[in-house]
């Protein structure tokens, strides 16, 4: 189920918009730079666990390139500015992976024999259960860094107003940064967990893919990380859901559907409300 | 007219036309991020009167137009009702579902594409983009056009001073996406055959880049900026994704250095208004 | 207040935000035809009087009638239509608008139709409207900015075309929210000269908010003092300078004399 890689996407995102109040349109380039990079890397004869690391750390240094270039020069520019260029970097990302790679889509090894767990007529992939397992982990570790530590005391004055953190004495050049780092872990580690998982990658996979993490982070409020993975489930299980009833072809319908219908009846989302920054 | 300038210039026209589609929402202080969605009920509707009922594209295309009005204003009256970045979340959505929607719609193809019988030539585009461009420009010398750059500016005082603001925004917005529509059926009846993939949030991204490039303040920053995108790429050498790269690139370092586009309504005015600027620097001495 | 006819008055108006009450059981009427200063130390929600007129906040409880209409009850876009305008303490001018074209925003309560909304404007040379804002901008001394962009004017000009703005809705009630604050002495006194001249002429009531008791002593001939949120006082200027209550409020209990502020 690609449920907990639209979690994890929607979690990047979130971050974005509830801090920054930045709807970062390049993350679901890095969620595909995460998933080529573990190809490419496995290509060139890494072990699997050391190619998902170091597409981490490619995908985290993309994100930081993006901060350069879209939030640290906009921050009091007009307010399409930084999304414009995110959008940039996302047609940047893409068309960068196409010229070096073609447009083809590239398969990965089977890496894990068969490590399917039948329980009854139901078949769950032991490596897709470890993979929703670690997006918990993870986000639960993230939510006690906003809650416990300096830093993430610090974004949450930077998310209510960011003047007032400047006035509070918060460096936000230093701090900001480190959004983006965790922000590009997330979508990258999305696109290690995809290409391990389901073995293809292809340049165009953050915009098939990784725009459905909007989706995963409006249904569950913006701003708000625990309601990206309640939403980025809900996403995933709508997909399930219209490929047994409706058929492959209505997945996109339905998931953007869902999107549309929430935000014409509750865009604060099925969780959002309290949060703070949801707004743009 | 040789076929390869021919080319340049329908794509150039087109590109000029949904320029001005998104650029009257952005005017406004809405983003649209479905411009391709628009484009694509505009062509896919213009289409499909002129094939089946063969109206000529010339009524055709406008008809289209108004389809894709017709969808904006259904998203544009639930959505404006919040603020900001909701809307371009919803217009995103509506353009996926669009693309989504046209796949699987076997009345016009399907995922197999649509052939469009009539044909139109490079005066008839060019007709039709000097239309949009001059209503835009006119618009633009009438109270509406200063009225959506005070909502734009400054929602709360405009509505202070007696404007309707959802109802200017609910306007910008749906006259854009005629505007869209009315792009994307030139599209269809040039290139005599449409899919669904050609009318991808890429297409409308880029549309959205080109007016953020030229500049959002002025009429004529739209013009620039579809003429630039238009006509750049075929000065350079190299695969269509280098120049893909180097237009993201071009663009992110153009919005770091003069985020405000290329040209200004100020400069604008300095332009046209050079006696009035001159007498103000001989006062203020 | 004794005001036998007024223009404006505010019945028991209350406004809180959350649990904080800015604004009390606040009465009070202006007289037509008059100016009256609305005074109070920082934080006595002057500004939020301003905002409940015009509509920018809601009241909690109470009526604001306008020459006979309970204007609270109207949506803030239709309270311009009753003659009631504003400035704002930091303008807020339309920094992409030229000088001309924030004017002609301000007489959008009298042409805002449809006819009215694509009428050209800018385009037709001789167009009755923009001639009008052409020459209010004249009258103010500002025709020479008619086409700069106000985002680039600097702090003078631009409350005085704010002032020009709100003129041209043609209010028979004029909010001023400080329109001295950061004006010299000089530009102060010609200032007051103009707002005095101008509603004389064109039979405005003006009410003022003002931090400036000279300027207002000047120009006013009823003051209403507020403290947190209440009316504490009101007269005229001298009387109220000489209140127990209002010295206490702008001073503490030792005052000896109300500050004039600069």
């Amino acid at each position: 189920m690609l449920g907990s890689i639209y979690a994890m996407i929607g979690v990047a995102l979130t971050l974005s918009i509830g801090v920054l109040k930045f709807l970062n349109f390049s993350i679901p380039g890095v969620f595909m730079i995460g998933g080529m990079s573990t190809w490419l890397f496995i290509r060139h004869g890494m072990p699997w666990p050391l190619a998902g690391l170091c597409a981490l750390a490619v995908g985290a240094s993309a994100s930081l390139v993006v901060e350069r270039f879209t939030w640290r020069w906009m921050r009091n520019a007009q307010e399409f500015v930084p999304l414009v260029s995110s959008m940039a970097f996302l047609i940047l990302f893409e068309n960068l992976a196409v010229a070096y790679w073609g447009s083809d889509l590239q398969s990965l090894p089977q890496l894990f024999g068969n490590a399917d767990w039948r329980i009854g007529g139901l078949v769950i992939s032991i490596p897709q259960l470890l993979g929703l397992a670690l997006s918990i982990v993870l986000i639960w570790g993230l939510s006690l860094l906003l809650s416990r530590t300096r830093i993430g005391r610090g974004l949450r004055t930077i998310a209510e107003d960011s003047d007032t953190a400047i006035l509070l004495g918060v460096d936000i050049s230093r701090i900001v940064p480190i959004v983006f780092v965790i922000g590009g872990l997330f979508a990258a580690l999305a696109g290690v967990l995809f290409a391990l998982n389901y073995r293809q990658v292809h340049p165009f996979m953050g915009e098939a893919l990784g725009l459905k993490g909007i989706s995963a982070m409006v249904v569950g409020g913006m701003g708000n990380i625990w309601g990206a993975i309640a939403g980025g489930l809900i996403i995933g299980m709508a997909e399930a859901l219209s490929i047994r009833y409706l058929g492959a072809d209505f997945v996109d319908i339905s998931v953007y559907g869902l999107l549309l219908f929430i935000l014409m009846v509750r865009p604060t989302g099925l969780f959002g409300g309290a949060s703070a920054g949801a707004r743009a | 007219m040789s076929g390869y300038l021919e080319g340049v210039l329908v794509l150039l026209a087109i590109n000029v036309v949904y320029a001005y589609a998104a650029f009257l929402p952005i005017a406004a202080g809405q983003l649209n991020l479905g411009v391709a969605g628009f484009a694509a009920v505009g062509g896919y509707a213009s289409a499909y009167l002129s094939t089946t009922l063969a109206l000529s594209p010339l009524i055709a295309i406008p008809l289209g137009g108004v389809a894709a009005g017709l969808v904006g204003l259904g998203v544009a009256v639930p959505v404006l009702r919040t603020r900001g970045i909701y809307l371009a979340l919803a217009t995103f959505a509506l353009g996926e579902i669009v693309r989504a929607s046209i796949l699987n719609l076997e009345v016009v193809g399907g995922a197999a594409g649509y052939p469009v019988t009539a044909f139109i030539r490079l005066p008839t585009i060019a007709m039709f983009a000097l239309g949009v461009t001059v209503l835009v420009w006119l618009l633009f010398a009438t109270r509406f056009g200063i009225a959506i750059t005070a909502v734009h500016d400054d929602e709360r005082v405009a509505d202070l001073m007696g404007l309707d603001v959802r109802a200017f925004q609910v306007a910008a917005f749906t006259l854009g996406s005629v505007i869209a529509g009315i792009g994307g059926g030139l599209y269809a009846h040039h290139f005599s055959y449409i899919e669904a993939q050609y009318f991808s949030i890429s297409l409308s991204i880029s549309i959205v880049l080109y007016v953020l490039f030229g500049g959002t303040q002025s009429v004529i920053g739209p013009l620039l900026g579809a003429a630039v995108f238009t006509l750049l790429p075929e000065l350079l050498r190299g695969s269509a994704q280098w120049r893909y790269v180097l237009f993201a690139a071009i663009l992110i370092v153009v919005m770091v250095i003069r985020p405000q586009g290329l040209i200004t309504g100020a400069q604008i005015r300095r332009l046209l208004g050079l006696r009035s600027s001159a007498s103000q620097k001989e006062r203020a001495a | 207040m004794s005001a036998t006819d007024p223009i404006l008055t505010l019945d028991n108006v209350s406004k809180h935000f959350g649990g904080l009450a800015v604004v009390e059981n606040l009465s009070f009427a202006v007289r037509r035809g008059a100016c009256t200063g609305l005074i109070g130390p920082n934080g006595a929600g002057k500004t939020t009087v301003f905002n409940l007129i015009t509509g920018v906040y809601p009241i909690d409880t109470g009526r604001i009638v306008l020459d006979g209409v309970d204007i609270a009850k109207i949506p803030s876009r239709r309270r311009i239509h009753h003659g009631v305008a504003r400035n704002f303490q930091n303008i807020r001018l339309m920094p992409h608008l030229s000088t001309l074209e924030n004017v002609l925003v301000g007489q959008h309560c009298r042409n805002g139709g449809l006819f009215g909304v694509l009428q050209p404007v800018s385009l037709v040379p001789g167009n009755r409207w923009r001639e009008e804002a052409r020459a209010a901008l004249e009258e103010a001394g500002l025709a020479a900015y008619e086409r700069a962009t106000v985002g680039s004017l600097p702090y003078g000009l631009q409350k005085r075309i704010e002032l020009v703005r709100a003129l041209m809705a043609k209010p028979r009630l004029l909010l001023l929210d400080e329109p001295a604050a950061g004006l010299n002495p000089a530009e102060t006194d010609a200032l007051r000269e103009r707002i005095t001249a101008i509603c004389r002429d064109r039979g405005i009531t003006l009410l003022v908010v003002e931090h400036d008791m000279h300027f207002v002593g000047a120009l006013c001939a009823d003051v209403i003092v507020l403290n947190f949120g209440r009316k504490i006082a009101e007269g005229t200027p001298e009387h109220v300078r000489e209140d127990a209550l209002v010295r206490e409020a702008y001073l503490g209990a030792d005052a000896m004399e109300p500050r004039y502020a600069s």
